[in-house]
């Protein structure tokens, strides 16, 4: 008789078994989703500097906040996590998996590993090619902290989502497209429960002052960047947990569903 | 090596498994779960591998509890019904990832693996995706997974579903030989002749009640008891008169162009019957078994035993 695997051999064997997957169709749409927004300002910008036309160097920055904060980096987890443990679930290939002597709870983070690498090599790439325009380079590091913390967080939040809910996708979705915007509105207590507020607090963002016209707009909550970082980091160790924790307790069988133990 | 004290399994309201209560001993062979579907017999196999914990009830496996418990995970292989694998990865390292997580590690991993592809005849295959493989290729990988660390309790739902006679006769030979050395293997079917191919044993189970147990002989007469209809199309006079002679006849109607009777032991009066067409003794043209189905049959052991 074998000896059980440990819980590092387990992370290790899934990580490496399920690695291929990532440069498969879905690894690719991810890959296109992180790079798209910065392909398309470096064209923009180049075809302006060739007309002569003059470049607002703030815009790198405004492309790095609206669109792969607020958009790309949400998309890329939506995308991404149903291909983690979530899709043995689906495709009821988990009970070959749940008969191995293995670490079961360490199952979502192994086979999530490959995508949180794959998506953070892209995501690096992309703050990057943003900087070949303009930005900050004193922010540089910030920004690229602030991108694989986020996606980090996001992906583990949606893996754990993907396990306790059947529409594991569609609670995660609105938490991305309709909580995290409400952060511009939102008392200082609730603000520090958006990924917004921890990117903005290492990357910094919006000005802290509010202007006129943002009638409901709150003045912005300060978080030191190294916390941010921290808690960024913190939580998807700890959606990771929660749902390694869940896979452990909850019985699957061959038909995929729970039954009352 | 297997028991279980009222293992019962509920999924919501739904009755999985009645409170059952059986064991099996240790020491190698092959024991056949028999059943038509939805008779219990997944279930069954979900709590012996570990996969589901009984709603009520125990259930021991190498004498403890196997629902997450490595040690005895670490002793049996599961082969799952359906054809489901992850379709985009590569056969040879899926089956390495399974070995991993089975606890084997460097050069002993690479030769179990190279050891059960080789045992399930793909070694020279499995550098294909399962995509790429027939549902054939993909039921032998499989087996292969189960393999690997050479369990000594091999669990089989339903092996034989969608193979053709070939690979049937393969898997077969396989399981025996296993068997033979020492593995004790535990086969579900909805159809006896493919247990009784394969086994010495047989559970028999149904509406979630395990009905009995004993060996393919004791079962056989036990089904022998049902009465079993058949149709025979040709002269129905001269068919009935041949059919009131016989001592297994049960009830008899007629039909246009046909009598259809009702008889036990339908295994002694089918020669009788193929005999005396062939010489000539009754014109029959056709003969139709009407519920020679095992719902059928369990349906009149369910009876039986009320």
């Amino acid at each position: 008789m074998n000896a059980a695997p440990s819980p590092l051999a387990t992370l290790r064997a899934m990580a490496l078994g399920y690695a291929p997957r990532i440069l498969q169709g879905r690894g690719w749409v991810l890959a296109a989703l992180a790079i798209a927004p910065v392909g398309i300002t470096l064209l923009v910008f180049t075809i302006m500097r060739l007309k002569g036309m003059e470049v607002d160097p703030s815009e790198p920055i405004k492309v790095f906040h609206e669109v792969i904060v607020k958009m790309m980096l949400p998309i890329m987890a939506l995308v991404a996590a149903p291909a983690g443990i979530r899709e043995d679930l689906e495709q009821r290939t988990l009970p070959l998996l749940l008969v191995r002597p293995a670490a079961v709870w360490a199952y979502p983070l192994g086979k999530g590993l490959p995508w949180v690498l794959w998506g953070a090599a892209w995501l690096l790439l992309s703050v990057l090619g943003l900087q070949l325009v303009g930005g900050d380079p004193s922010m540089l590091w910030d920004r690229l902290l602030a991108v694989v913390g986020a996606w980090w967080g996001e992906l583990a939040l949606l893996t754990l989502v993907g396990l306790v809910f059947k529409r594991g996708t569609l609670w995660g979705a609105l938490y991305f497209f309709v909580w995290e915007p409400f952060v511009r509105i939102f008392p200082p207590f609730l603000q520090r429960l958006t990924f917004t507020h921890h990117i903005e607090s290492l990357a910094g963002s919006r000005a802290a002052q509010v202007q006129a016209n943002q009638l409901l707009a709150q003045e912005q909550a300060i978080t030191h960047p190294a916390l941010a970082l921290l808690a960024l980091f913190a939580f998807g160790a700890l959606c990771w947990a929660l749902a390694g924790w869940k896979l452990q307790r909850t019985p699957v069988g061959l038909a995929g569903s729970e039954a009352e133990g | 090596m297997i028991s279980l004290d009222r293992a019962s399994l509920r999924y919501g309201p739904i009755l999985g498994l009645s409170p059952t209560t059986f064991e099996l001993p240790d020491g190698g062979g092959i024991t056949g779960l028999l059943g038509p579907n939805g008779a219990g017999k997944s279930s069954l196999l979900q709590l012996l591998s570990g996969l589901l914990p009984p709603s009520g009830g125990e259930v021991r496996v190498f004498g403890e509890a196997p629902f997450r418990n490595a040690t005895v995970l670490a002793r049996l292989g599961l082969v799952p019904e359906g054809d489901r694998l992850p379709m985009g990865l590569r056969a040879d390292r899926w089956l390495r990832m399974m070995g991993e997580l089975s606890g084997l590690l460097g050069e002993a991993l690479k030769s179990a693996v190279a050891r059960a592809l080789a045992t399930v005849g793909m070694a020279d295959r499995a550098h294909l995706t399962f995509a790429r493989m027939s549902k054939g290729m993909r039921q032998r990988i499989r087996l292969a997974q189960a393999l690997l660390h050479e369990p000594e309790l091999l669990i089989l739902d339903e092996p034989f579903n969608g193979l053709d006679p070939e690979a049937r006769l393969t898997l077969i030979a396989l399981l025996r030989d296993f068997a033979a050395k020492g593995t004790r293997i535990l086969v579900s079917s909805h159809i006896l002749g493919e247990i009784a191919q394969l086994t010495d044993r047989i559970l028999l189970l149904f509406r979630g009640r395990l009905l009995a147990e004993g060996t393919v002989t004791e079962i056989r007469q036990l089904l022998d008891r049902h009465p079993v209809e058949l149709r025979l199309t040709g002269a129905a006079q001269v068919l009935a008169r041949w059919a009131v002679e016989q001592p297994e006849l049960a009830a008899l109607r007629m039909e246009e162009g046909a009598v259809v009777i009702s008889v036990r032991s339908p295994r002694d009066i089918l020669p009788r019957l193929q005999k005396a067409a062939a010489e000539g003794g009754i014109p029959l043209s056709a003969l139709d078994p009407l519920d020679l189905n095992l719902d059928a049959v369990f349906q009149y052991l369910t009876k039986d035993h009320a």
